[in-house]
């Protein structure tokens, strides 16, 4: 059963005024930019029961996509529908049933965790009863039942990110937008909310998240759709969209003394270099000749080696290669 | 077995949407409810942010002294004109900060995503905005019917029918002033007082009606002149007339909320551009 059809949907936005930096633009009469093509020609389908997630680098119109999607922005063109209905006839309808955490939404700080969430119980016209029931079951899986008195103020981020996710689930919903629900969190915040993403997602509630977190998407992702400059430029499992990388290897090494990374990039056998706490993360493709060649160099300059680990690329090497073909076309 | 969950989803759906999918009446009932819990929202959480306080308490303070002081006023045009002063300002006090407030804190966006329409969302504050101003500007009728109850006739029905009325056409005017996108309440703070002080100066505060000609064109005149006719006016009809009067109000109330809703459904997507 498909839960959401997105049909060749767009999004321009008008040049900002002078002073503002521009964007990416289509070139208009005499060579200024007309409008900015935030999204531009989207089509997938989700699934019922899927995860499915929208990779892309900043800027890419991940979030401008998933406001369309809950009906914050009317697309310039295209279609939305969700379990069959279009969204731009079928408002309020369609919030009805689903649930939304925006990237660059708040709780209210004036109103304590408890108030937060009965007031969205309010607005979905949930009864009393339900709404307490649903408030303190939800509160308690999400390990704020303690601090339910206390103003959302006095919340660290990743209780705020945990309260709005259950503001997103007061109502039980059938799908759930997700805006990039657990960057910048604390290791504890985000273990607790992907494993509660997985949980509703076998409960069936269908997960549409954004993100630019390539373990996330990995972890929980049943698809992956790879957005560049308004466009898909791969949609595919995260094991498919590791294929594309399959004729390479990537080799793990840290040292105890650092060196600059334009060196390790200056190397015959090296494709692409990444720099990592201590060390570096490189994509070969002879892994034989990329380790002398790297060993070699370790010994001429005089560094220590501490680890050196080898393995096949990971979703972000996938995700860089796709990137930059999609730039190079 | 596959398909026969898959029939079992679709009609668990199609349930859902057809609660949801009443008529068009029910939908608008609901909407109205939705408006009430929007106004409880807002005066919980804004009823004391500074803005609101400057706008709504120390104005009318600091201007009633103004305005007042030295000048041999008649006790009729002072409570009239002090009603409607602080209902003026009360009412416009709140309306105009709380979408850029919501905006600028983050929680407009999970608000719009609501099963609720930006209408509503509007409505709420409207209400929020009456009940402010209307608790305010209580304080000046409950003075002058203690301290002045010998000097006026207070034909109290018309004088809260009156207050009622006007912080309606009040409240929808303060959310013209919020419509610009910003996400900087003290930006329309400074639009506010462009926009509510001439208004103020040219509208018959503590005079008689007919002693500024401008005053035509100001709402606060007309529901200074129903407040007279509340208050005991000699002419008893006022200067305009009581039927004059609230039509004038009606109009204004109904030409700024249809003004203020279009106005903001412009602006609704700029406040979301990245």
């Amino acid at each position: 059963m498909i839960a959401i059809t997105v049909n060749n949907l767009s999004k321009y936005f008008d040049p900002p005024k002078r002073g503002k930096k521009r964007n990416m633009g289509a070139k208009g009469p005499r060579g200024i930019n007309s409008t900015i093509r935030a999204v531009d020609d989207v089509s997938f389908e989700v699934m019922k029961g899927e995860i499915f997630g929208f990779l892309g680098p900043n800027g890419a119109g991940k979030t401008t996509t998933i406001r369309m999607m809950t009906g914050v922005l009317k697309p310039t063109n295209g279609k939305i529908t969700i379990f069959g209905r279009d969204i731009s006839k079928n408002q309020i309808a369609i919030k009805q049933i689903t649930g939304n955490v925006p990237e660059e939404a708040n709780v209210y700080f004036d109103l304590t965790g408890w108030q937060n969430l009965t007031l969205i119980g309010e607005i979905y016209g949930i009864s009393k009863k339900d709404r307490i029931n649903q408030a303190e079951f939800l509160l308690k899986k999400f390990e704020l039942y303690e601090k339910r008195n206390l103003k959302a103020r006095k919340y660290s981020k990743g209780m705020k990110q945990r309260l709005l996710l259950c503001m997103a689930l007061m109502s039980k919903p059938e799908i759930l937008f997700l805006d990039e629900p657990t960057t910048g969190l604390d290791v504890q915040s985000a273990r607790i909310i992907k494993q509660l993403i997985k949980e509703y997602n076998k409960k069936g509630v269908t997960i549409f998240l954004t993100t630019h977190d390539m373990e996330v998407a990995n972890e929980l992702c049943h698809r992956i759709a790879i957005i560049n400059r308004g466009r898909i430029v791969s949609l595919d499992t995260p094991e498919n969209l590791k294929k594309l990388t399959q004729e390479y290897k990537a080799i793990d090494f840290y040292l105890t003394n650092g060196v600059a990374k334009s060196e390790i990039a200056n190397l015959d056998t090296i494709l692409e270099v990444q720099e990592v706490r201590e060390g570096f993360h490189v994509i070969v493709e002879n892994i034989h000749e990329a380790i002398c060649e790297i060993v070699d160099f370790i010994k001429q300059n005089n560094l220590v080696i501490k680890q050196l680990n080898t393995h096949q690329p990971k979703l972000e090497d996938a995700f860089i290669k796709i990137i930059e073909r999609g730039g190079k076309n | 077995m596959l398909l026969s969950k898959s029939l079992k989803e679709v009609v668990k759906i199609n349930k859902e949407f057809l609660i949801v999918e009443k008529s068009k009446f029910s939908s608008f009932i609901t909407q109205i409810k939705r408006s009430f819990i929007i106004t409880k929202k807002d005066l919980k959480v804004y009823y004391n942010k500074p803005p609101v306080l400057i706008q709504g308490i120390f104005f009318p303070i600091i201007l009633f002294f103004s305005f007042t002081v030295g000048r041999n006023i008649a006790s009729l045009y002072l409570i009239s004109g002090l009603i409607t002063m602080v209902l003026f300002l009360t009412s416009t006090s709140m309306g105009p900060i709380i979408l850029p407030w919501e905006t600028m804190r983050g929680t407009f966006e999970r608000l719009v995503t609501c099963p609720i329409s930006i209408r509503t969302i509007l409505l709420g504050g409207i209400w929020s905005s009456f009940i402010y101003g209307m608790i305010f500007s209580s304080i000046p009728l409950v003075i002058g019917f203690v301290f002045l109850s010998s000097e006026l006739v207070f034909n109290l029905i018309l004088v809260i029918f009156a207050m009622i009325l006007t912080s309606l056409v009040f409240s929808s005017f303060s959310l013209i002033i919020s419509s610009p996108s910003s996400t900087n309440p003290g930006s329309t703070m400074i639009l506010q007082i462009l926009i509510k002080f001439p208004i103020l100066f040219i509208s018959p505060l503590f005079m008689p009606v007919n002693s500024i000609p401008t005053a035509v064109i100001s709402p606060l005149t007309y529901c200074v002149d129903l407040l007279n006719i509340g208050l005991g006016d000699v002419s008893a009809f006022g200067t305009f007339g009581l039927l004059f009067d609230i039509a004038v109000l009606l109009a204004f109330g109904f030409g700024f909320l249809f003004l203020a809703f279009a106005l903001h459904q412009k602006t609704l997507e700029k406040r979301f551009r990245g």
